[in-house]
């Protein structure tokens, strides 16, 4: 199965940004974009819309917005981790939010890193390329299917 | 009182007649008035003393005299005893001695003119035995009796009236029928109480011896050369018996035990007056009280409401802020959120053009997009400096012990390594500890300290230091530097939110951290100031609450 990125993001420029992020930090993975919470879930649980997908294939890390449409970043991370197959799936916040209940909050859910979305694009391109270096390339996925190039 | 002291030494019965005029009665009644209010109290309170002053001076005068009586009624049967004592020796001497020694003298066994006072003559007799009655009085520590046989005429000049007994004698001799006078005297100041009899009226057989000198017994004209005590008439009152006893003591006794009566009765009357007006002040003291205490329940109501409605709206107001809180964290999420996002796109997009197209782009085109950027960064800046002010508004204060010196090393530390060219020299005083919110007084030290490093960062030699001392016995501390300074006319607009002594160009910021700062060192009751001069370089002087 092919590695790829889930992105929840409800902002059509940020989605374009961290795409661009991505690729000119050489980073070819597929990403997936999900635009609200429920759709996210759907996806993860392959549930309406997603009905059809096959719910292992999962994605080799989530990067999740915390202000979503219909449900809030926070509660998609508990719903992900309160989920069997989804429980060890890695999550990283990727958020504007710069308050500290926030950021406590996400880790106390079980996210596994948090970033913070800097005005400043190329803060913004160096926090991309040290997720992607980490999560697609140097983490050894607990499904077996990560690591290496 | 006046009144009494003046009449105490006069006449009861005058006293009693003087007091009888006042309104003693018209005051009585004003008992009960004087009971039910205050205003009535002094007038009620006069009355009732003239009344019983009055009282007690007329019932002393009943006592003095009740006693007086009974003394004077003792003096006279003490006198009374006394004459019927000495008129039977007189009886005894004419109606037993004569008969015997008349007889005696018919039978021959005396001499008929053989005459001895001391055996005939009971006036004689009587005055030695009376003598004899004043010894043994004296010896029983009594005073003696006075008592004669006063006549005009009398044959011993011992018997001699004075001109009053004469005065006696001529007032029985007038009215025969008055058998006796009683008088009191005063003789040498001391009073007496004198008594007056009729002794005898010269009878026939009388004569034989008080008749004519030449008809009386040749014993007694040996005895008696003058003419005293002959040539009496029958019918004639011859001699006044007087008999004085002396009613100073007693009358002493009277004076002081009607005295002490009256004295008892005025102290027995002061002290039920002083216990009337103790009760009334008791019961005036007592009532007052119970109207403190009225007025302090009503009082301590009154602050129980006053306390609940305030609690109401301690409450009330608690909810408002609450929910304005709320409302203001809901907005600072938004603007953290939101407001960053679309600076992000322009940023980014930015450098995605210049990125993209730089090469088609002229030198002014790529500066354009470099002064969005740069808009983009300090719009971003502002926005950070507006959250954390908001934060340290908001945010709990949790005061922990802190080490001042190492906090500020650490960020010395952190302000080198990211000006790596700078030439700033950081003294710290070692071993500052101060009492706060970790996270906020770090932020406060981050401010000062990141000013100070970029204030002097145009100086030859940048000189930062931290310190503490003793202002007013308060303990300080103090962020100084040698950087521009700034003019003191403008040190009250220096910890306003957006005010800016400087140019962006000249020295980066936002204008929002001393805010900040002023804020953080409120919140945690301490203050602070700043000294400074143009080109002097500036210190910032605060403290933390609670020192």
């Amino acid at each position: 199965m092919e590695k790829y990125i889930l992105l929840v993001e409800d902002n059509l420029d940020d989605e374009a940004l961290t795409l661009r992020a991505l690729r000119k930090n050489n980073i070819a993975n597929k990403v997936v974009v999900t635009r609200d919470g429920v759709e996210a879930l759907d996806f993860l649980f392959a549930m309406g819309a997603f009905a059809e997908r096959d719910p292992t294939d999962l994605p080799e890390v989530v990067l999740l917005d915390l202000k979503l449409p219909k449900l809030h970043g926070l509660e998609v991370l508990q719903r992900i981790r309160g989920n069997a197959g989804t429980r060890i799936l890695p999550v990283v916040i990727l958020t504007t939010s710069s308050e500290d209940r926030d950021l406590v909050e996400s880790y106390r859910l079980g996210a596994n890193s948090y970033i913070r979305k800097p005005v400043d694009f190329d803060q913004f391109m160096e926090a991309i390329r040290n997720l992607g270096m980490y999560w697609l390339v140097l983490n050894q996925s607990a499904n077996g299917s990560g690591g290496g190039r | 009182m006046t009144r009494l002291v003046n009449h105490s030494g006069g006449d009861p019965a005058q006293n009693l007649i003087s007091l009888i005029d006042l309104p003693i009665l018209n005051g009585l009644p004003t008992l009960d008035v004087q009971m039910t209010g205050v205003e009535h109290r002094k007038p009620g309170a006069v009355a009732w003393t003239l009344a019983a002053v009055a009282g007690a001076v007329v019932a002393t005068g009943l006592a003095f005299a009740a006693v007086s009586a009974y003394v004077t009624g003792r003096a006279e049967d003490n006198i009374r005893n006394v004459l019927l004592t000495h008129r039977g020796l007189h009886r005894y001497i004419q109606e037993v001695m004569h008969p015997t020694f008349f007889k005696a003298q018919g039978e021959q066994k005396v001499a008929l003119d053989y005459y001895d006072p001391i055996i005939f003559s009971s006036s004689h007799i009587v005055r030695v035995m009376h003598g004899f009655y004043n010894e043994e009085r004296v010896k029983e520590g009594r005073p003696p009796i006075y008592y004669k046989i006063a006549s005009d005429n009398p044959r011993n000049p011992l018997n001699k009236a004075t001109p009053m007994e004469s005065g006696l004698l001529r007032m029985f001799n007038e009215d025969k029928s008055k058998r006796e006078y009683r008088q009191e005297v005063q003789v040498d100041g001391k009073p007496f109480l004198l008594h007056a009899m009729p002794f005898l009226e010269t009878g026939q057989a009388c004569l034989r011896c008080h008749g004519r000198r030449q008809d009386a017994p040749l014993g007694l004209q040996a005895l008696y050369s003058g003419d005293g005590g002959f040539n009496e008439q029958a019918g004639v009152i011859r001699a006044v018996e007087i008999i004085r006893a002396p009613l100073s003591d007693e009358r002493q006794a009277a004076f002081l035990a009607t005295g002490a009566f009256l004295g008892g009765l005025l102290g027995l009357m002061a002290l039920i007056l002083f216990n009337t007006r103790l009760r009334s002040l008791v019961r005036d003291r007592t009532l007052a009280l119970e109207g403190e205490v009225q007025e302090r329940l009503r009082a301590e109501t009154e602050v129980r409401d006053l306390n609940r409605s305030l609690e109401q709206r301690v409450e009330e107001r608690t909810t408002q802020l609450q929910s304005a809180n709320r409302e203001l964290d809901a907005f600072s999420y938004s603007v953290s959120h939101d407001l960053r996002a679309p600076l992000r796109a322009i940023d980014g997009f930015s450098r995605a053009l210049e990125e993209d197209c730089g090469a088609k782009l002229n030198e002014q085109e790529i500066d354009y997009l470099k002064r969005i950027r740069r808009g983009c960064g300090r719009m971003g800046d502002l926005i950070e400096d507006l959250l954390k002010l908001s934060r340290s508004a908001r945010r709990e204060i949790e005061p922990r012990d802190l080490d001042l010196s190492q906090l500020v090393e650490e960020i010395a530390h952190e302000l080198r390594e990211g000006a790596p060219g700078s030439k700033a020299e950081f003294t710290i005083q070692l071993g500052l500890r101060g009492r706060g919110d970790a996270a906020l007084i770090r932020s406060v030290l981050e401010n000062l300290l990141g000013n100070a490093f970029k204030f002097s960062s145009k100086a030859p030699a940048p000189r930062i230091e931290f310190g503490s001392m003793s202002l007013d016995g308060r303990r300080t501390f103090y962020v100084r530097d040698n950087g521009v300074g700034f003019d003191m006319a403008y040190a009250d607009k220096l910890f306003g939110a957006f005010q800016r002594l400087h140019t962006t160009e000249e020295f980066p910021g936002t204008g929002i951290g001393l805010a900040t700062v002023q804020r953080i060192l409120q919140r945690h009751g301490g203050t602070i100031r700043a000294e400074s001069m143009p080109g002097q370089g500036s210190t910032f002087i605060f403290t933390l609450g609670g020192d």
